[in-house]
């Protein structure tokens, strides 16, 4: 059976781990790597960054859910994550010092990955800081050229990320009927 | 550059969350093939820096003024200061290796036994410190310099209804939420030219007019409407209202000039009135707000302002999550986001009752968010057909999964 994935990407502390709570049917896993596999000179257990859900469809699918390393951004673990993508969703914090810089990395960086499938851009924490709005997040996606769906999102509420995640795969195909 | 690097070298890291230093950790014995450790500060002989730490500036002061290890700086930003060996972020392996490289010949040269090496090494790097510190300071973004500062206060987490999700509405819900117009069916095309609506004719069109003089003079404003207290505070972009939705609703579909149209003011109002900081659920985003109550007025009709002959374009996508989601809303932004249609073609393409397309584009339109084609250009822009997607089966039940499990 075919691995389908939904890759959650942004910077630390944007919601990756929770928005991948909220809509999996397992609780997130934070893959373990033991500490044969990276050396033998240490003993404890290492947590490799990356979060992982899963969605049960019905007839046995299961759609994958990984968050990407935030802070980390190295690109060696990104195309490990992206093959097989259906499409990605950004989240971006807005209470970070500039969040269209966060932005454009990432948008930068899943670049041709985003060509190929395509990106619906959540943005958290607008409760405690409601600038920029998302009307300005538009503004400067327009100078990148590109026109995909932004939502305000509590990463805690089920609903904001499904609509989100709803929104990706529609741009993907209006034509989809549930 | 293996021979330079016989013993690994001792690595001290800055700025760098926990989940980010194990991953460090891995990435120089994995993909870097060991050619440094992580060690504690103490034990290190180079300094690794996150540059868009909220603390890099502090720390690169710290490492620069008492430290003569070499520094490698990870950073977004393109980034050449003397002493300072610098790796763009997404990290690649061989940037990453060679800037190990180069601070291993940094420690070489300082390992030298002449006084003479060492004094002069040192002296350098001290002096160049202040420098690379001014350096820093001018050539790090602004923003780099400090935490942003929030720009509201707790109250904000109080206005329940501002930061409320959306309630999506299916086929089922729309006429015992939305409403009709009796005698006008709105999905007979014979009907069609019947199944407009003027918002100036109603409340909303009053609120919208409200909005832009509130917005222009910047000024909090009062609307008097003889109904329930309205007032607009524009640079927050919110509304309050002393009333809930279904008396909204209620209230929407009523054509004011039967009410007291002649008889609506608008006047300044004070920002501090009582009732208002009291009662900071009543407040409401001014874009969620004109949305719901276009819907409400519209009852699937849609604005006489658009020519329902002409394509119409979305600007971009409406912030759904905040908003009343009509019935295929998404998939009508979806195909709108990919070229302009007519209202009936939009019908036709997704297979619904036009009734929901109408809706939709009155409220889009009260937003602002629709605009319509020029008619010379009618003729050149030719809607393009959906492609279907491959993996179409699969992404409709991803949807019907997720809509099945909204709580």
């Amino acid at each position: 059976m075919s691995q389908y994935k939904i890759i959650f990407t942004g910077p630390v502390g944007a919601g990756k781990t929770t928005a991948i709570e909220a809509i999996s049917d397992i609780p997130p896993i934070k893959t373990d790597a033991s500490a044969s596999d990276m050396t033998k000179s240490k003993k404890s257990s290492t947590t490799v960054a990356m979060d992982y859900g899963i969605m049960n469809l019905a007839g046995g699918e299961k759609i994958h859910l990984y968050g990407t390393p935030g802070q980390e951004r190295f690109d060696f673990m990104w195309d490990i994550l992206i093959t097989g993508g259906i499409g990605l969703i950004l989240l971006l914090d807005n209470t970070r010092a500039d969040p269209f810089q966060d932005m454009k990395f990432f948008l930068d960086s899943f670049q041709k990955f985003i060509a190929e499938t395509n990106v619906a851009i959540g943005v958290t924490q607008m409760d405690l800081s409601n600038k920029p709005t998302i009307n300005d997040y538009h503004i400067q996606l327009q100078g990148m050229g590109i026109k995909p769906p932004v939502f305000s999102v509590d990463a805690r509420v089920k609903n904001d990320v499904s609509l989100l995640v709803q929104s990706l795969l529609y741009s993907l195909d209006p034509g989809i009927e549930a | 550059m293996k021979d330079k690097l016989k013993s690994p070298l001792k690595i001290a890291l800055h700025g760098i969350d926990g989940r980010t230093y194990k991953m460090m950790v891995m990435y120089l014995q994995g993909p870097c093939k060991g050619a440094a450790v992580v060690v504690e500060d103490l034990n290190a002989e180079v300094d690794m820096i996150d540059a868009d730490s909220v603390q890099a500036q502090k720390l690169l002061e710290q490492k620069l003024t008492k430290s003569a290890r070499p520094i490698i700086v990870l950073s977004l930003q393109e980034l050449t200061f003397e002493n300072i060996l610098y790796v763009k972020k997404p990290v690649k392996t061989d940037d990453l290796l060679f800037a190990l490289s180069e601070a291993g010949t940094m420690l070489s040269a300082k390992k030298k036994p002449s006084n003479q090496v060492s004094s002069y090494t040192e002296n350098t790097v001290t002096r160049q410190s202040q420098e690379s510190i001014d350096q820093i300071e001018s050539r790090l973004p602004p923003e780099k310099n400090q935490v942003k500062k929030q720009t509201t206060n707790t109250n904000e987490q109080k206005k329940t209804s501002k930061h409320q999700t959306a309630m999506q509405l299916d086929e089922g819900k729309f006429n015992a939420y939305i409403g009709s117009v009796p005698g006008l069916d709105v999905n007979d095309p014979k009907q069609f030219p019947d199944a407009v609506y003027n918002p100036k004719d109603y409340f909303q069109g009053y609120v919208q007019s409200a909005l832009m003089v509130a917005s222009a003079k910047k000024q909090v404003m009062h609307l008097n409407s003889g109904w329930k207290p309205l007032i607009i505070f524009p640079h927050n972009h919110e509304i309050w209202l002393d009333a809930d939705d279904k008396q909204l609703r209620a209230f929407a579909s009523v054509a004011m000039n039967k009410i007291s149209g002649p008889g609506i003011t608008l006047t300044p109002a004070e920002p501090s009135v009582a009732p208002i900081k009291e009662d900071l659920e009543k407040f409401h985003d001014k874009d969620a707000f004109v949305w719901k109550l276009a819907v409400w007025t519209s009852k699937g009709r849609y604005p006489n302002a658009l020519d329902i002959q002409r394509p119409v374009f979305l600007r971009h996508w409406p912030n759904f999550t905040r908003l009343v989601i009509t019935p295929h809303a998404l998939r009508i932004s979806a195909l709108l986001m990919a070229s302009p249609r007519t209202l009936p073609e939009i019908a036709e393409v997704l297979n619904i009752k036009p009734q929901y397309v109408f809706v939709f584009i009155s409220a889009a339109y009260a937003l602002g968010l629709i605009g319509q084609t020029k008619r010379e250009a009618t003729e050149i822009i030719q809607p393009s057909v959906i492609k279907k997607s491959e993996q179409q089966g699969l992404l409709s039940r991803i949807i019907g999964k997720l809509r099945a499990n909204k709580s």
